[in-house]
């Protein structure tokens, strides 16, 4: 591992679960690492792949996507299109060279604010363990 | 463009972690901004004003906010722009606190975030376009789910401001948990007396929709523009001619344990939940067809016989068997029973004698004298045959005369019966109670016409008969096949029953045996030691268990002397100048599977013995006598009729035909069941009705059968004739007594619920009840919705560790409650629920379940301290004598008023003992149950034998709370609890616009804070509803038409059904956005193909530059 190696982290998160669980883990005053830089969206679902497919060509070192859990979206059926969406792009990032691991997604509900830190954290160790991408 | 950024201090919340001057600096060089300056508090008013006079100022098109999060002040800071003359969709927020100063330590990495996120923000408003919201109108209804005291209260303010509620309830009544309450802390103000008023008044109130015993299905819309499923569940109980006398649930036979009462009292199927109830109208509770009932092949309601019985009313139950046929004297001796199989009651200890107790009831009928029935008036011209009266002619006749058809029945042989009179032996079915039988039937106006055999349809049909029904059963002897069977002293079993019935004088010789393993044969054999035979056997191919015949019978057969020898057959009969000379026979072992499923039996080579006999009796099988029967009916290869099997007509028109001569022999259940429903297609078939649809009835049968705290109690035995009288034809099951036949019925667990006994609808003066009532679906437009749907308490059994669910004077608080209640189980008496006694010693232990992520909930159930306060008070008051003790390992009195007052009052003025400490172990010893456990304060163990302990178990929502959560689409915690959209500020809504909360669906809380949600959810209500218009939200959906190519894939993605389709005048087929509908959440534009679609506020290229920004 590259000394001084920061991960960045593109983080795409819900509106109603995990965005309101991120903010949970702030007024908790949960503390976890600085890389994540978070955009906010209404749904996991309205995540299109190309968002991803840009963040690790520009450069990320990690996507994160995160949503309600299943069976609670707040409008009802985006995470389930996102899971399976996402399980196919996992397989085509993979291809291209750009590990499993450094695409993630994780369910957050609005009133997980530890869990969210967890995530984060273990991410970017994660992250940091497997070093900067490699030049294609 | 010109942006202007805001960067705030938020006091040291911001500042303390991020150099605020760093990010200004590095905000004014991004591009296109024009103005960055910072502020200590930006949401304050000054922190506001800055942010008007910079856009005024500096001329600005477009802000960002970099401050808190955007869930907590985007409203805010758009109504600041707003006011400043600027389109309130032209802000973002940079969240640089709850994401960035709160969660990062390293005061360097937290800048060079939020810096970032600054940059993101700006990127992202640069792409921001005016939004304009629509204006819908709102429907000024209101729904409350849940009518507990804040679903109450909530309605109750609703409908005095002048608008229509519609208040939805689960259970019959109103009232929720504190109608179960006794008294209320610190007050100690009677529950009821503060409630019941409170209910009068929702029931008055005219603005007010009551709908009781009624659940949300679905609800559909957005806030103005709901519309809402209830399913209102059948009470079969007119609500509106209900007076509420109680005679139905007088006359109903079923018990059941009351919910209400917590299983420490019952109720009947016909309820009220308890006696102050809103509405006061009755509910009949029906759990689904009992097993047995089900099982009937006829449908007989053996469930609703069995009740009335064990209420003593036996001339009630017998008229429920004749509701459905009228063998109740036959069937209830020879019956094969299949619903005793399936009784529940067989899982705890043995099935209901439900057999036996039907023939109670004839033999009580016969005993005190039967009245003469009333003929049944013929209404109907159509005459009908009957051809055969045996068990399916007669009963398909009897079904036929009530419904008012003439009918008669012909029967070739001197007396009627068929096989009933002519092959059941004396002792099982004596021809007295037969003949009793079908005089009743008679009595009725059913035509039997004996020595009448009929040999050509044609003739009948001549007679003027509008449809036959033939039933002529199979009565033909099958042979074995065996060689000599036809010698002299060979004779088959059939045709041996006959006889003996007829009153032919037969003479048998020492040494009988019996080929077969069926009834007949078992009957045959039991009759051959009647007639003074002195040996007799039986020979059954198969093994004992597969014996086919009625195992008692086979079991008294043994008794009374009948040798029974299996897997063997006859090979011959050796015959010796034309007499019997005995009968050779061969072992057999069981093979492989035949068609039936039975295994084969397979003889084994060279184990031939002789058997020395005098009679053989043949009993191998019936055929049906095809000579008997008119030549053109279709037969099958056994020479059994062909019907058609849902509406049994035979082959040629008019003609019907079931029972034995359909399906070969079988049990006489199976000819009443083809019988009755023949009776459906002749009468369809004379009426010109369609025969065939909806035959077969869609029985819901009951599920779940609870048989918790069923103590085990050995079924009745039938007393038997003495074995020394079974050589006469008496009868050789005596009948049960009228004792014996109550405590018999009174083991029926009732499954059904309510039995259908139809005792009720005798006693409703008011003929409110209806037992065809089905569940209604009632839709309604809606504007806002409150979900109070209250709490509950888990099941005692969760608490074993103290004794709950294990000893039955280890009860909940709540169930204390109903002790100590007037209207309770006990009238008021603290009881013992064990012995009844009342107990001296009291243990309560506090925070069951609670405060504990490891035995149950990680919260503080917030009013247990303060009821068992309440309690250690009462129960001093009912007895002097009592002493409380109180183990916790914390005590509060949650701040409200008088509370800690009470808790000195409960310590002082009634003498409970407070015992800080833990508890190791609750045990039974005796007649106590011993708690042990160690005071912490005197640090020393503690053992109290109390006579009752009281669990604080801690509340949880009601069963259903997340089910009804999904329906609204609202979000809950993981302990069930409904997230409110703001903690703090914001505690009665929820982040679905429209859609409230009051009460305990929230969190544990206590009366006056329910009360007060309730207020507050019907304040915002009626401020929604003081509006004439409501905007919409405008960040929607829109799709771009030229690029659109009509593949109409975001049309299926849509959860909202918000993309229909359109045809443009150039002929294409685009989507199109229905912004009503549609709620914003983007799945179209990432399911778009053509990049045709797009989210207004999260459109792809403002998603992007927020991306891209971050690489700049």
């Amino acid at each position: 591992m590259a000394v001084g190696y920061q991960p960045r982290i593109v983080g795409f998160l819900c509106n109603w679960c995990s965005y309101a669980g991120a903010d949970l883990a702030g007024t908790s005053r949960i503390s976890y690492p600085a890389n994540i830089r978070v955009i906010r969206l209404p749904c996991s679902g309205r995540v299109d792949p190309m968002l991803i497919v840009k963040s690790f060509e520009l450069g990320a070192d990690g996507v994160l996507v995160s949503g309600c859990h299943p069976g609670e979206c707040h409008y009802l059926e985006g995470n389930y299109h996102a899971r399976r969406r996402f399980a196919l792009l996992r397989s085509l990032l993979d291809y291209l060279g750009i590990e499993k691991e450094r695409f993630q997604v994780e369910w957050v509900s609005a009133s997980e604010g530890k869990r969210f830190s967890e995530v984060v954290s273990s991410f970017t160790g994660e992250l940091a363990r497997l070093g900067p991408r490699r030049e294609a | 463009m010109k942006i202007g950024v805001f960067i705030c201090h938020c006091g040291t919340n911001i500042a303390g972690t991020v150099n605020v001057p760093q990010v200004v600096e590095a905000a004014r060089k991004m591009p296109m901004v024009a103005h960055a300056e910072d502020n200590r508090y930006t949401c304050s008013d000054p922190g506001q004003a800055s942010i008007r006079e910079a856009i005024q100022k500096h001329h600005l098109d477009k802000v960002v906010v970099a401050s808190c999060s955007p869930r907590m002040h985007e409203t805010t800071f758009r109504r600041t722009v707003a006011a400043a003359g600027l389109n309130p969709y032209l802000l973002e927020m940079a969240n640089i606190r709850e994401q960035c100063s709160w969660v990062h330590t390293d005061k360097e990495a937290a800048t060079s975030k939020a810096i970032e996120i600054v940059r993101m923000a700006v990127a992202k408003v640069r792409r921001d376009e005016a939004l304009f919201p629509k204006q819908v109108g709102i429907t000024k209804r209101a729904l409350v789910i849940g009518a507990g005291i804040a679903g109450m209260q909530t309605a109750l303010d609703i409908g005095s401001a002048g608008y229509q509620v519609v208040l939805v309830e689960r259970e019959p009544s109103i009232g929720g948990r504190m109608a179960q309450l006794d008294k209320t802390f610190p007050t100690l103000d009677c529950s009821a007396c503060i409630l019941t008023p409170k209910m009068v008044d929702v029931a008055r109130q005219p603005n007010i929709s009551l709908l009781t015993y009624s659940e949300l299905e679905s609800i559909e819309g957005f806030i103005g523009n709901f519309k809402a499923r209830i399913r209102k569940k059948a009470r079969y109980v007119d609500e509106i001619k209900c007076t509420g006398c109680g005679e139905c649930a007088r006359a109903c036979p079923v018990a059941m344990s009351s919910e209400f009462e917590l299983a420490l009292g019952e109720r009947k199927a016909a309820y009220v939940p308890f006696p102050q109830a809103v509405p006061n109208v009755y509910t009949i509770d029906k759990r689904g067809y009992p097993p047995c009932r089900a099982t009937c092949p006829a449908g007989v309601n053996a469930q609703g016989y069995v009740a009335l019985i064990s209420q003593g009313k036996f001339k009630e139950a017998l008229e429920v068997v004749r509701r459905t046929m009228p063998f109740a004297a036959v069937c209830g001796r020879i019956c094969t029973h299949p619903c005793e199989g399936e009784c529940e009651r067989g899982k705890v200890d043995q099935p209901v004698a439900i057999r036996s107790l039907k023939r109670f009831l004839a033999d009580y009928e016969f005993k005190v004298g039967r009245e003469k029935p009333t003929p049944i008036a013929t209404t109907k011209q159509a005459n009908v045959a009957v051809i055969g009266s045996g068990p399916a002619g007669l009963a398909c006749a009897y079904d036929l005369t009530k419904a008012g058809y003439p009918v008669t029945v012909f029967e070739a042989a001197p007396k009627a019966g068929g096989l009933l009179r002519y092959g059941i032996p004396e002792y099982r079915l004596p021809e007295s109670t037969l003949d009793n039988e079908i005089s009743y039937i008679e009595e009725l106006g059913v035509q039997i016409r004996t020595n009448a055999p009929v040999k050509d349809l044609g003739d009948i049909f001549n007679q003027g008969y509008k449809a036959i029904f033939l039933a002529t059963g199979a009565g033909l002897s099958r042979k074995m096949g065996i060689p000599n069977e036809d010698t002299d002293g060979v004779i088959h079993a059939i045709d041996f029953l006959r006889q003996v019935n007829a009153g032919v004088e037969l003479h048998l010789g020492g040494r009988v045996v019996v080929v077969g393993g069926g009834n007949a044969a078992v009957d045959a054999a039991r009759v051959a030691h009647r007639l003074g035979a002195k040996e007799v056997a039986i020979i059954y191919r198969r093994s004992r268990a597969e014996m086919p015949a009625v195992a008692t019978e086979i079991d008294e057969a043994e008794r009374e002397g009948v040798k029974i020898h299996i897997l063997a057959a006859p090979v011959r009969i050796l015959s010796k100048d034309g007499q019997l000379a005995g009968m050779e026979c061969i072992q057999m072992e069981l093979g492989e599977p035949d068609a039936s499923g039975r295994r084969r039996p397979v003889p084994i080579k060279g184990s031939e013995f002789f058997m020395a006999v005098d009679n053989v009796i043949i009993a191998v099988g019936q055929a049906v006598d095809r000579t008997a029967l008119p030549p053109w009916l279709e037969c099958t290869s056994w020479g059994t009729l062909v019907v058609d099997p849902t509406t049994l007509q035979t082959s040629i028109d008019g003609v019907f035909a079931g029972g034995d001569v359909v399906s070969g022999p079988s049990d006489v259940i199976a000819a009443v069941a083809a019988g009755k429903e023949a009776a459906i297609s002749i009468e369809r078939y004379l009426e010109g009705m369609e025969l065939t649809e909806g035959r077969a009835p869609q029985i819901k049968r009951v599920k779940e059968v609870p048989k918790e705290g069923v103590k085990t109690q050995k079924r009745k035995a039938m007393p038997l004739l003495d074995l020394e009288k079974r050589r006469s034809f008496d009868e050789v099951e005596l009948g049960f007594d009228e004792k014996t036949a109550i405590e018999e019925a009174t083991r029926c667990l009732n499954c059904g619920g309510c039995s259908e006994c139809m005792e009720c609808l005798k006693a409703c003066e008011a003929k409110a009840i209806n037992h065809d009532m089905q569940d209604e679906h009632i839709e309604l437009d809606i504007g806002a919705i409150v979900m109070a749907t209250g709490y509950h308490f888990p099941a005692l059994n969760a608490y074993e560790v103290y004794g709950g669910g294990k000893y039955p004077d280890v009860i909940s608080a709540l169930q204390l409650e109903r002790l100590l209640s007037s209207y309770g189980p006990s009238g008021g008496e603290v009881v013992r629920p064990s012995d009844g006694t009342h107990p001296k010693t009291v243990v309560f232990i506090a925070c069951v379940g609670s405060r504990d992520e490891k035995t149950g909930n990680g919260y503080c159930s917030r009013v247990c301290c303060m009821y068992m306060a309440k309690h250690a008070i009462m129960l001093r008051e009912h007895d002097p004598e009592v002493q409380s003790y109180i183990f916790y390992p914390t005590v509060r009195g949650p701040g409200g008023k008088m509370f800690e007052d009470f808790l000195v009052r409960a310590q002082e003025g009634a003498g409970a003992i407070y015992l800080r400490g833990e508890i190791n172990e609750v045990y039974q010893e005796d007649k106590k149950i011993m708690v042990c456990g160690r005071d912490l304060e005197k640090d020393e163990t503690v053992k109290i034998p109390a006579d009752l302990v009281v669990l604080a178990v801690g509340m949880t929502p009601s069963i259903g709370t997340t089910d009804t959560a999904r329906a609204l689409n609202i979000s809950y915690d993981d302990r069930h609890f409904i997230l409110e959209a703001h903690p703090k500020l914001r505690p009665v809504e929820t982040t679905t616009d429209g859609v409230f909360l009051a009460g305990t669906c929230l969190a544990p809380f206590d009366i006056p804070e329910s009360v007060a949600q309730g207020g507050a959810a019907a304040a915002q209500i009626v401020t929604l509803f003081s509006h004439d218009t409501l905007s919409t939200e405008p960040m929607v959906a829109a799709v771009d038409s030229m690029k659109c190519v009509g593949c109409l894939l975001c049309a299926d993605v849509c959860p909202f059904n918000a993309m229909e389709s359109q045809v443009l005048r150039d002929g294409r087929t685009v989507a199109v956005v229905n912004e009503s509908v549609c709620k914003g959440c983007g799945l179209c534009v990432s399911a778009c193909r053509s990049q045709a679609v797009s989210l207004r506020g999260f459109s792809p290229e403002q998603v992007l530059s927020e991306v891209m920004a971050l690489w700049q």
